[in-house]
């Protein structure tokens, strides 16, 4: 009879260990990355330049920042775009920076450049890789199961449209960017369709983890059991995206600025959430898994 | 050349003397520890049993910490040896996340300010710290220093009273390390994930 | 290579010999720019070939502590108390020495015996007697009542041993019952361990581990078998019910040709004499006649070692039936009911044991034959350390003798203390002469004792230092007419190191003045009113062997470095002292003594030597002239492998036999309760015994049912008593190793008293109480709790000082009644009860 693998810290017991460097300042990379990447995606495609700007800026300083801020080596940050061929690190380093060249110089052309559509869906292009690259970086691990999964691009790819999706509205609520009117008819219900879509995905992205081997269902306990389940339910599910579903559905857009900003924090901070906590539950497979008495 | 080293988990006596000598051959600061030995417990009482396992980095053929590792600070020497060059780290920490084993250790910046009696070094301290720099990933380096110089064998390997470690090169049949594995059965930790270690344990 | 030569150069490896623990390994430290950055072993020492364990790895930190006492110092804060600074204050050493001479002298003009000492560097065993040559008797530490009290004088008198360990060569049965060898502690750990992994994995010994708590050995043991603290005679004595009384295995060859089983015992006892020549007899069966045991012409083959033989209507036994008949009521199913091992288990083992033991069968060792008996048992403090721990011993030696293992191949080998190995004279009786005192020689007996540790009144045992503190407290119960004064400590923490640990404070209370040669300081020391600065083992010369099995020789400790700061080797601090005090010849004298000065290596009376000539004169005088100091500088150490001759039968070359029935402990006993008598004493020689048994009057055992839980202490390979835990890498080890987090409690045990790890536990015995952070677990018996020494200091010093000191010691009791009576053993298990105090 085997008992139970424990979850340990610093003792020397062989166990379970939860990942402790990955943490705050990650997820934050993550988040603007992909919000920032979102809103200029959907920006490109609403040919909002205020939004595009506003996107790159979030990209820059949250993303860039929050990296600047983590790296044990700061100045040292440029070695990191050494080995695109096989870190994907280095490849959402190229990206971030190739989108953020191609961004910036696309929107300080003067309007009707012809370059700027070129550029423009170049940036975006490289926008898209910013926003899913951290799925492949997680997925890309083999030793913490539960983000060794292949949804986990996927569910980058659908919070970073959510996120462009929300700011975009944000914005437009708060009159900084003007849409044409068939978008403005057309976004809310792309909002509640990307949450719908959203919260199915993460509802199976949780279900495939109980099946991630022991070291993913000891995250999976983490995540919906354990110290990280309040947080979880309240912020990701909660407020993130039933609490924004709802709001959406019911009062929506019409309800006005105050309803829109209310949306938009909620979500942004389901946004947040999911990812900080998805790293903080990321756990470690035993070394030896082979004591049998 | 593949440098390897097996563990003889049913020599291994769990004296920590690997987990010190460690410690003194790299000078490492509180809290780092290169390798160390993991107690296993299984079973109820009075039907119980205990295993000590020693874990260090596996110099993995395969190694995922070197394929994550965007600047290339971490290589793999010609013997199998997996290094991580201090002055191209940026203390990224993917090689943290992607090492199955748990074997990366991030220097926090500021960690060398301080020996383990607090600001004022002693002189071991102020002859070995040098040999580090914070803000970045260190781990085992199956002492390629001594290798290095001609030694046989790292030093927790040299030290340990049980010979439960030993070193060699597993790509020459006749050593001792490949004949034990042959002969014992030698097992890689967690080989599912494909990484071919170079550490064997036997049990 | 000559000193000022080695440290001359820039980068080089130095041999010296690790001093981390009371072991002796031989080391190498690699010095650079001055400063010792590597230690490992001496790779060309057959003992611990190049290995180290954990303690001696971590040298440097001791040599390099910045809390090292660096110059004298003087306590300037008059209050003493736990936890009170000393306000510490550099002097001189003229100055220090000055004062303490001077104190010192005075008191040894007014009584000697008002110093207490407590000098136990293992070290420097020529040292211990500094107190006797000054004129005192007592001993205030631990030198042997809280570990072989009951062990050494046992391994004395059955081959004149000081020690004792199973054959790690050739035995195939290892039975280990409450000791560390090869894994955590005891006989030279470092060397050990290899031995015993290589008699284990390559040649597929069985091991079985008679423990309360799962120890490093018990994990690798093949079998676990928990026992209940203090009773493993019990476990023993049903092993041999079941070899003579069930399944008739015994070596009957041995014991014939090896031991006293064929002398004839009479009734009281004693053995059966002849009249005129006092000469023990036997039985004759071919004449059918008691005849003296060295007969010319007698056939061992015809005597008896078994029957009953009326002699003028008197009945004799022959020792082994005497033996067997004493142990008829020991099933193992009343002894199962003792010590919690079930009475199959006990059966299968002892099953099990006689059957490896090959009786009869024998093994060529370079062409010389032997006999082979590759099993044994082997035993330390954990199975001795107890009220009856006499008996205890006796028991475990009795197992071995049964199969006849005692010094052959595969068996239980003895151990001698230093490089004389075994002490081997010829006694009376065609015995071997019984060497009960290897540390120093007995104490004269005297109707009012003179040593508060009652060292006249324990003729077989080591020293009883717990007993100092109730006496000093309670000097009317045994007529004490003087009170101690002054206390000086040399290499010793007796505040930590003694049972009753309150009392002990009380006692240092009352000091007017303690002195203490440390390098740190640690429970005790920081009570001194002057501290002198001793030289760390990296910085000093001395020859040192301790207890080394399978080996012999010294290794020399050499300075690899200059010395860091102003300290002085203890031993030169000792000298300076005895000559200032004017005690210098005394001095002298004991050293020629102590460290086996041959005639033309004496010492002059009046001339103070340095630590540095006597080393070179001890060398000379063991080695021979040509080997001194010098030659020790090139070569480093005499360790060799000790030879089959050596190491097997070498009573039998003497043609000496050795006891398998006691008579000499039940002499010695007689003897005692007579002089006791005449005293006036009340005085229990129930103790002395020539054929251990169980005894169920044992305290702890009958301890008030509340206290419902045993509780012990432990040490594992990290740990050198508690002293290692200042040392950061071995704390930063320790304190992440579940083991020594907190209190070990059993799960079951746990659940039923709603205990959870972490919760903080109030443990009170009868004698004290203490409080410690809860471990629950499966690795312990649930009658126990067992509590790390590493969780257990209290000390200044800021490495290792846990938020609670969890100091187990303090449960213990210090008095006469808890004290075995044989040897002076000092109980070590307390009974206890829990309560959680928060969670
Ligand atoms: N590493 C290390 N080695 C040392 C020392 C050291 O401090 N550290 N000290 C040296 C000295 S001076 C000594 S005395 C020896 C001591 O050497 P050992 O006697 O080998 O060591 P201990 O750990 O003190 O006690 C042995 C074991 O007894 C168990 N035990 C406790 N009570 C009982 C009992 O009633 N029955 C049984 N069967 N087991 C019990 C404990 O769990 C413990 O594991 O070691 C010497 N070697
Ligand atoms: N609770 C509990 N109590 C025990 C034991 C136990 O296992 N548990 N074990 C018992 C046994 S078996 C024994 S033998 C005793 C041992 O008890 P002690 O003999 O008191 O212990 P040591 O570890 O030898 O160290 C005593 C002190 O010597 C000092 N010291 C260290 N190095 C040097 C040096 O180079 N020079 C000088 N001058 N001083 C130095 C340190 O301050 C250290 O605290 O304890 C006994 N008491
Ligand atoms: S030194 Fe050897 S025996 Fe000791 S813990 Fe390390 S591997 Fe095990
Ligand atoms: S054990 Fe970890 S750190 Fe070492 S080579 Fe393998 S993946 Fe890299
Ligand atoms: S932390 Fe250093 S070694 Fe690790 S992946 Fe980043 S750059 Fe490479
Ligand atoms: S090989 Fe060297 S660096 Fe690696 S664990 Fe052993 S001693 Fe440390
Ligand atoms: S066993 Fe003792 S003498 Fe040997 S290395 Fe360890 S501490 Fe040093
Ligand atoms: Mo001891």
């Amino acid at each position: 009879m085997g008992r139970s693998i424990p979850l340990v810290e610093k003792e020397f017991v062989a166990g379970f260990r939860q990942q402790t460097e990955w943490a705050g300042l990650i997820a934050s990379a993550f988040f603007f990355g992909k919000v920032g990447s979102g809103l200029f995606i959907m920006s490109v495609f609403l040919q909002s330049r205020l939004g595009m700007l506003i996107g790159l800026l979030i990209v820059l300083c949250g993303k860039g920042g929050a990296h600047m801020l983590y790296l044990g080596r700061p100045l040292r940050f440029w070695r990191a775009m050494s080995r695109p061929g096989s870190s994907w690190v280095s490849r959402g380093i190229w990206a971030m920076s190739l989108m953020l060249a191609a961004g910036f110089i696309a929107i300080s052309l003067p309007p009707g450049s012809p370059l700027f559509m070129p550029l423009a869906i170049f940036a975006v292009i490289c926008a898209f890789v910013v926003a899913v690259y951290d799925g492949f970086l997680l997925t890309s691990s083999p030793a913490i199961p539960i983000w060794n999964t292949a949804l986990m691009p996927v569910m980058c790819m659908f919070y970073a449209l959510l996120g462009g999706t929300t700011m975009v509205l944000f914005l437009k609520h708060l009159g900084f960017i003007q849409l044409s009117g068939k978008f403005t008819a057309l976004l809310p219900s792309v909002e509640i369709t990307l949450l719908v879509v959203n919260l199915l995905i993460v509802l199976l992205f949780l279900v495939g983890s109980i099946n991630t081997g022991s070291a993913g269902r000891e995250s999976f306990d983490l995540l919906v059991k354990g110290p990280y389940a309040v947080p979880f339910f309240a912020l990701v599910i909660g407020v993130g995206l039933v609490f924004t579903l709802l709001m959406s559905f019911v009062a929506g857009p019409r309800a006005g600025a105050g309803t829109v900003a209310l949306i938009t924090v909620a979500d942004l901070i389901g946004h947040y959430f999911i990812f900080f906590l998805l790293l903080k539950v990321g756990v470690f497979k035993p070394v030896l898994g082979f004591l049998k008495i | 050349m593949r440098l390897g080293m097996v563990i003889d988990l049913k020599r291994c006596v769990g004296c920590q003397a690997c987990t010190v000598a460690c410690k003194a051959e790299n000078g490492t600061s509180p809290g780092i520890m290169y390798t160390k030995v993991l107690d296993q417990v299984s079973g109820t009482y009075p039907n119980v049993r205990k295993q000590f396992v020693p874990v260090l980095c596996n110099h993995c053929r395969n190694a995922p910490c070197e394929r994550v590792c965007p600047t290339g600070a971490t290589h793999k020497r010609e013997d199998g040896i997996v290094l991580v060059d201090h002055d191209k780290c940026i203390g990224c920490r993917a090689c943290y996340v992607a090492c199955p084993y748990n074997n990366r250790i991030f220097l926090k910046r500021g960690k060398l300010k301080e020996g383990y009696y607090g600001k004022k070094m002693t002189p071991y301290e102020r002859a070995k710290y040098p040999e580090h720099q914070d803000g970045i990933v260190e781990k085992c380096k199956f002492c390629s220093h001594r290798i290095d110089e001609g030694l046989t064998e790292t030093s927790c390997v040299q030290t340990c009273p049980a010979d439960a470690r030993i070193f060699g090169n597993l790509d020459d049949p006749e050593s001792k390390v490949s004949r034990l594995i042959r002969s014992r059965g030698g097992r890689q930790a967690l080989c599912e994930d494909d990484t071919d270690p170079s550490v064997y344990y036997l049990d | 290579m000559k000193q000022s030569e080695m440290v001359a150069q820039k980068d080089y490896w130095a041999k010296s010999a690790c001093k981390m623990c009371i072991h002796s390994c031989a080391i190498r430290a690699h010095v650079v720019d001055g400063v010792v950055v590597k230690i490992e072993g001496d790779p060309d020492n057959p003992s611990n070939r190049g290995k180290l364990c954990p303690k001696g790895q971590a040298g440097i930190h001791r040599l390099y502590d910045p809390h090292r006492v660096k110059t004298p110092l003087r306590r300037t804060n008059p209050e003493k108390g736990i936890g009170v600074d000393p306000k510490w204050e550099p002097i001189s050493w003229d100055e220090a020495l000055d004062t303490v001479a001077e104190k010192l002298k005075a008191i040894r003009e007014d009584d000697p015996r008002k110093l207490l000492p407590a000098i136990n560097d293992f070290h420097r065993i020529h040292i211990w007697g500094w107190g006797a040559a000054f004129g005192t008797p007592h001993y205030f530490s631990t030198v042997g009542q809280y570990c072989g009290a009951a062990y050494h004088p046992l391994n004395g008198i059955l081959d004149g041993s000081f020690a004792a360990i199973n054959d790690y060569n050739h035995c195939k049965y290892w039975i280990q019952i409450g000791a560390g060898d090869g894994f955590s502690s005891h006989l030279h750990v470092a060397a050990s361990i290899k031995r015993m992994a290589d008699a284990r994995v390559e040649r597929g010994m069985k091991l079985v581990v008679v423990e309360p708590r799962m120890s490093a050995g018990a994990a690798k043991a093949d079998e676990w078998l928990p026992v209940r603290p203090g009773t493993d005679r019990a476990f023993v004595l049903g092993m041999v019910y079941v070899l003579l009384h069930e399944q008739n295995v015994y070596d009957a060859g041995f014991m014939r040709k090896h031991t006293n089983g064929i002398y004839l015992v009479a009734p009281d006892g004693n053995l059966f004499r002849n009249a005129e020549t006092a000469k023990p007899m036997v039985w004759d069966s071919a004449g059918n006649t008691a005849r003296e045991y060295d007969t010319e012409g007698l056939n061992l083959e015809d005597v008896a070692l078994e029957g009953v033989y009326t002699i003028e209507g008197v009945e004799y036994r022959p020792a082994f039936q005497e033996v067997k008949d004493s142990l008829k009521d020991h099933t193992p199913e009343r002894m199962a009911e003792i010590c919690s091992i079930p009475a199959e288990t006990i059966r299968r083992i002892a099953t099990e044991f006689g059957e490896a033991a090959c009786i009869d069968s024998t093994i060529k060792i370079n062409g010389k034959e032997y006999p082979y008996r590759p099993a044994a048992v082997n035993f330390y403090r954990g199975a001795i350390g107890h009220f009856d721990g006499g008996l205890d011993s006796a028991a475990m030696k009795l197992i071995n003798l049964v199969i006849g293992n005692i010094d052959v191949p595969g068996g239980h080998i003895g151990v001698g203390l230093d490089h004389r190995l075994l002490i081997l004279k010829e006694g009376k009786d065609g015995m071997i002469e019984p060497q009960p005192h290897l540390l120093h020689p007995a104490y004269e007996f005297a109707e009012k004792p003179y040593s508060y540790q009652l060292m006249e009144w324990y003729p077989i045992g080591i020293d009883p230092g717990h007993l100092i503190a109730e006496n000093v407290l309670n000097p009317e119960k045994y007529g004490f007419d003087f009170q101690p004064e002054a206390l000086i400590i040399e290499h010793s923490n007796p505040m930590w190191n003694l049972s009753a640990t309150n009392k002990v404070i009380e006692v240092f209370k009352k000091l007017k003045f303690i002195v203490a040669i440390d390098i740190v300081l640690n429970e005790s020391t920081d009570w001194a009113d002057i501290v002198l600065p001793d030289l760390s083992y990296l910085e000093s010369h001395l020859l040192v062997c301790i207890e080394p099995p399978m080996v012999t020789g010294h290794v020399y400790r050499r300075p690899v470095i200059e010395p860091l700061y102003d300290g002085r080797d203890a031993t030169d601090i000792l000298t300076e002292l005895a000559k200032r005090i004017g005690f210098l010849p005394e001095w002298n004298g004991l050293l020629n003594f102590t460290m086996f000065l041959s005639e033309e290596n004496h010492l002059d009376p009046d001339t103070p030597y340095s630590s540095l000539e006597l080393t070179d004169r001890m060398a000379k005088s063991i080695y021979g002239q040509d080997k001194g100091l010098e030659w020790f500088q090139e070569h480093g150490h005499t360790t060799r492998d000790q030879t089959p001759e050596e190491m097997y039968l070498p009573y039998a070359k003497l043609g000496q036999r050795i006891p398998l029935y006691f008579n000499f402990i039940k002499e010695v006993g007689d003897d005692m309760a007579e002089k006791m008598k005449t005293a006036g004493v009340e005085w229990d020689t129930s103790a002395y015994l020539p054929v251990p048994v169980w005894r169920d009057h044992h305290p702890l055992h009958n301890t008030p049912p509340e206290y419902d839980l045993y509780a012990f202490a432990f040490k594992e390979a990290q740990a050198n008593f508690s002293e290692s835990t200042t040392l950061p890498w071995i704390d930063e080890v320790v304190s992440c190793q579940p083991m020594h987090l907190g209190v070990m409690i059993n799960s079951k045990t746990a659940r039923n008293k709603g205990i959870k790890t972490g919760d903080i536990l109030k443990i009170e015995s009868p004698f004290g109480e203490i409080t410690g952070r809860a471990t629950v677990g499966e690795e312990v018996h649930p009658e126990c709790i067992a509590i790390s020494n590493t969780i257990s200091r209290w000390s200044q010093h800021p490495v290792g000082k846990k938020q609670r000191s969890t100091h187990f010691n303090k449960l213990l009791p210090a008095d006469v009644k808890w004290t075995c009576g044989m040897t002076g053993h000092l109980e070590t298990t307390a009974r206890v009860k829990l309560s959680v105090i928060s969670e």
